[in-house]
């Protein structure tokens, strides 16, 4: 079974005319295998932007290769072929918003490419459906008219119409409040689950998608500096410290016990931390 | 400084002599520049001016290439207007093509126009690079205030130039944000069907109005906060100094200027 | 509750109504801030803490009830410069507050809008950029620096005013952690010289390290005073639409398991530490 995304060695600068090349990533390898949420965990600065257009066929890496499924993305045929398996949000995406209607908007995406007719609309219902949007209450509406974390939905929607197998997400909980942060989770949770979908989350908050994500990666400075499940990123606090991200309190009450000896298996369960905290108390009760 | 570091028609932080200039003095060379290019100049006056401009403007050590990137974005609309004077303006026929007759009169007449707008598109670019947006705002308000004694709203014409000219960087990168964003979608804006790349105008021009705007109204609002008045006078940290020498030059250079206009 | 009027903001029944909203932004506020002291405001999207902080600087005028900052009515237009001069502000997105070509010619945009004196100016510019830190940025292009320190250098140019207050909407919702945590000493670091921070902000984490959290909800205040109060229970702040503090939600679990609750512990540190004791 091919993972689905595969990216070798990858390399990326920037022109700029007249001051030579700015590089932004080297010697990028990752792959990304079906129905997983990974974290890509980078600072400003990191390179995650230049990430995410390289995974989903914007930009032409300057050396190394990607494979979809195998298969590499050479000529700008893939490309375009890529952008259509890889669904790219980018941050604030109710950004990109522009249709006179909700149901416009998030056709736009398949209507590119070639759908028409009643398999479009199927499409575009499925989508909105996948993001909670009631066509009927809000399909004939101005996208301008609906609440922030409703647009945000909309545009959501509007990439997965494209009926992708890898998801892109550039901060997709930046500017979120609880209840719509909490709502997202489950919607992406969703996606992976029933659909199988790939999700790619990028972002310097790791707390967000602590719960969410399988795996991790950490960028910095245009590099991978590694991969790790949670229980790995909890040992290592220091280096994360390094790369300008930082634990979220449940990793950072994962890492002391930890450092107490005490280990806790899944540091993104809470009954799982609250035992191994009591244990302390009790420990030192049998003094 | 709103935006990236864009270089495309709008300030150029390099020190040339024209950045020290003082920008009331530009301002006042280039409209009258400007009139007496719209009003009189034709044929080789023309010419005889862009060639004095371009040689003022090595001698400032104005980097000439930006100054001809910010021709890009108004080549369509000079080409146009160009192959309308072509077409409709009577005369002599020189060229015939099917219906399509092309005059002498035209052809002169296009051509005339299309190099004053040239002219003057790289007249406002070298003002715009060489002057902090602060800078000509103050200069603007300057020069304009005596009009307040005439009851023209001359403060809201102050912020409102301002701003806009602090906003060409924020519109090309929103662009670029926007155009991403629909790339990621299936939009192609190198299609070689021009139909389809005018088609897919719309899902940019949108959100970039949308969001330019949204923009614009947190920068007016960043300035009201930190009090910027409403007839845009203010005092400065570097107050301008017209010296002896800055007079001379802008007027040398205006006298020539209109001279060659006036002598071809 | 000392201090003459000089020193303070005072909300009374403050309510305000957006031209052509059918609801109500902000009802019945009633609300003191005091200069030397570290508020949070916090609360879910829509909250109304946006427009609070705007009716405090007098960007927006009360719909009913009164605002009255540094002794000044926000109603009255006659005033509006000097409570301007009083209540800086700084916003959330760094691109779209700063006006300046370079660092220095941003932090005297405020003062030159005053009129004032060149040398007045110099003054005021140096030791805005002395109290951030950032002496070393004075000729640089802010367009140049990263987000954060495009904020450090927007506050700057907000305590070029010398206001007694300092109003942050948001300023730290676009930045990444470590630009936060530098924001965030900033603005301790201010409040300890006798400043009055109001700081609108929905991470938790921020409010923790204030003297006081006020929480906002569908326009009304739904729960005031020091954030170990205010936040210790993870129910009532997921209530209140605020993302509760991991460590909160550990404590709870441990009082439903019998332990005997560590009482409002808001960090790592405090939990572990009521422990150990």
């Amino acid at each position: 079974m091919h993972p689905r995304l595969t990216l070798e060695n990858v390399s990326y600068s920037y022109p700029l005319p007249g001051r030579g090349e700015v590089p932004a990533l080297s010697g990028i390898s990752l792959r990304v295998e079906p129905a997983e949420i990974l974290c890509i965990g980078g600072a400003n600065g990191s390179g995650k932007s230049t990430l995410a257009q390289v995974c989903a066929g914007l930009l032409m890496p300057s050396s190394g290769s990607v494979r979809y499924q195998d298969k590499r993305v050479e000529r700008h045929k893939d490309l375009l072929e890529l952008r259509r398996k890889v669904g790219l949000l980018f941050q604030s995406p109710e950004d990109q918003l522009f249709a006179d209607t909700v149901e416009k908007d998030i056709s736009f995406g398949p209507r590119n490419h070639g759908l028409r007719g009643a398999d479009l609309e199927a499409r575009v219902r499925r989508a909105a459906e996948l993001f909670d949007l009631s066509l009927e209450e809000l399909g004939a509406r101005s996208p301008f008219s609906l609440s922030g974390g409703e647009k945000r939905r909309v545009a959501l929607a509007g990439v997965i119409a494209l009926d992708p197998e890898v998801l892109v997400l550039d901060e997709p909980f930046i500017g979120m409040d609880f209840d719509s942060r909490q709502h997202m989770k489950a919607l992406l949770g969703r996606l992976r689950d029933t659909s199988g979908t790939s999700i790619v989350i990028i972002t310097h908050e790791l707390s967000s998608s602590w719960s969410l994500a399988d795996r991790y990666a950490l960028l910095a400075g245009g590099r991978l500096e590694s991969l790790q499940n949670r229980s790995e990123l909890v040992c290592n606090e220091a280096d994360l410290s390094a790369l300008g991200l930082r634990l979220p309190q449940w990793g950072l009450l994962a890492n002391r016990l930890e450092k107490m000896g005490i280990v806790v298996l899944d540091p993104a369960d809470p009954l799982a931390l609250a035992r191994a905290v009591c244990s302390i108390g009790e420990a030192g009760d049998d003094r | 400084m709103i935006g990236k570091d864009i270089t495309i028609g709008q300030y150029l932080a390099k020190p040339t002599a024209l950045h020290r200039l003082d920008p009331r003095l530009k301002v006042i060379a280039i409209l009258a520049g400007a009139s007496v290019i719209f009003l009189y100049g034709s044929g080789w006056g023309l010419l005889a001016f862009t060639g004095m401009l371009v040689l003022v403007l090595v001698l400032a050590r104005m980097p000439l290439w930006p100054l001809l990137k910010s021709l890009r974005t108004v080549w369509v609309i000079i080409l146009i207007t160009a192959l309308l004077q072509f077409f409709l303006t009577p005369g002599k026929v020189v060229l015939s093509w099917g219906f399509l007759t092309v005059t002498d009169t035209g052809l002169y007449n296009g051509l005339i126009f299309s190099s004053r707008v040239v002219i003057l598109v790289l007249l406002l670019a070298a003002l715009v690079m060489t002057t902090a947006p602060l800078a000509l705002a103050d200069a603007l308000a300057s020069l304009l205030s005596p009009l307040r004694h005439l009851k023209v709203p001359v403060g809201h014409v102050i912020t409102v130039t301002s701003i806009t000219l602090m906003f060409i960087p924020n519109i090309l990168e929103v662009s670029r944000k926007v155009m991403r964003a629909q790339m990621a979608r299936g939009a192609d804006f190198e299609s070689w069907n021009v139909f389809r790349r005018v088609r897919d105008i719309v899902p940019v021009l949108v959100p970039l109005f949308v969001k330019v705007f949204h923009d614009a109204e947190e920068l007016a609002l960043a300035m009201d906060v930190r009090a910027y008045p409403e007839n845009g006078i203010r005092s400065r940290l570097y107050p301008p100094r017209i010296g002896a020498l800055e007079i001379v030059l802008t007027l040398g250079f205006m006298s020539i200027a209109v001279g060659l206009i006036f002598v071809f | 509750m000392g201090g003459d009027s000089g020193n303070r903001i005072s909300v009374e029944e403050l309510s305000f109504t957006y031209p052509g909203a059918a609801r109500e932004a902000l009802s019945g506020i009633n609300l003191f801030f005091e200069q030397g002291e570290f508020c949070s405001v916090l609360g879910r999207n829509g909250s109304g803490k946006s427009t609070l902080a705007r009716c405090l600087n007098a960007i927006l005028a009360p719909s009913g009830g009164k605002v009255t900052s540094c002794g000044l009515d926000t109603r009255d237009q006659g005033g509006s410069l000097e409570i301007k001069k009083r209540i800086a502000m700084v916003f959330e997105d760094p691109d779209t507050q700063i006006v300046g070509t370079t660092v220095e010619e941003e932090v005297a945009f405020g003062p030159e809008n005053l009129r004032l004196s060149t040398d007045v100016i110099r003054e005021r510019v140096d030791s805005s950029l002395e109290l951030t830190g950032i002496r070393e940025f004075i000729g640089r292009q802010p367009s140049r620096l990263s987000e954060g320190q495009k904020q450090v250098v927007a506050i700057a140019g907000a305590l070029a005013m010398e206001p007694a207050f300092l109003v942050s909407d948001e300023s730290t919702s676009m930045l990444d952690t470590n630009a936060r945590q530098r924001i965030l000493e900033l603005f301790l670091s201010l409040k300890e010289k006798g400043m009055g921070i109001i700081h609108v902000t929905h991470f938790l984490e921020e409010a923790a390290m204030s003297d006081r959290v006020v929480v906002l909800d569908n326009g009304r205040v739904r729960a005031e005073g020091a954030p170990g109060d205010v936040l210790y229970d993870p129910v009532k702040v997921s209530e209140m639409g605020l993302d509760p503090l991991p460590v909160t939600i550990v404590a709870r679990e441990m009082s439903a398991m019998g332990y005997p609750p560590p009482g409002p512990v808001l960090t790592v540190e405090e939990l572990l530490a009521c422990i150990r004791a």
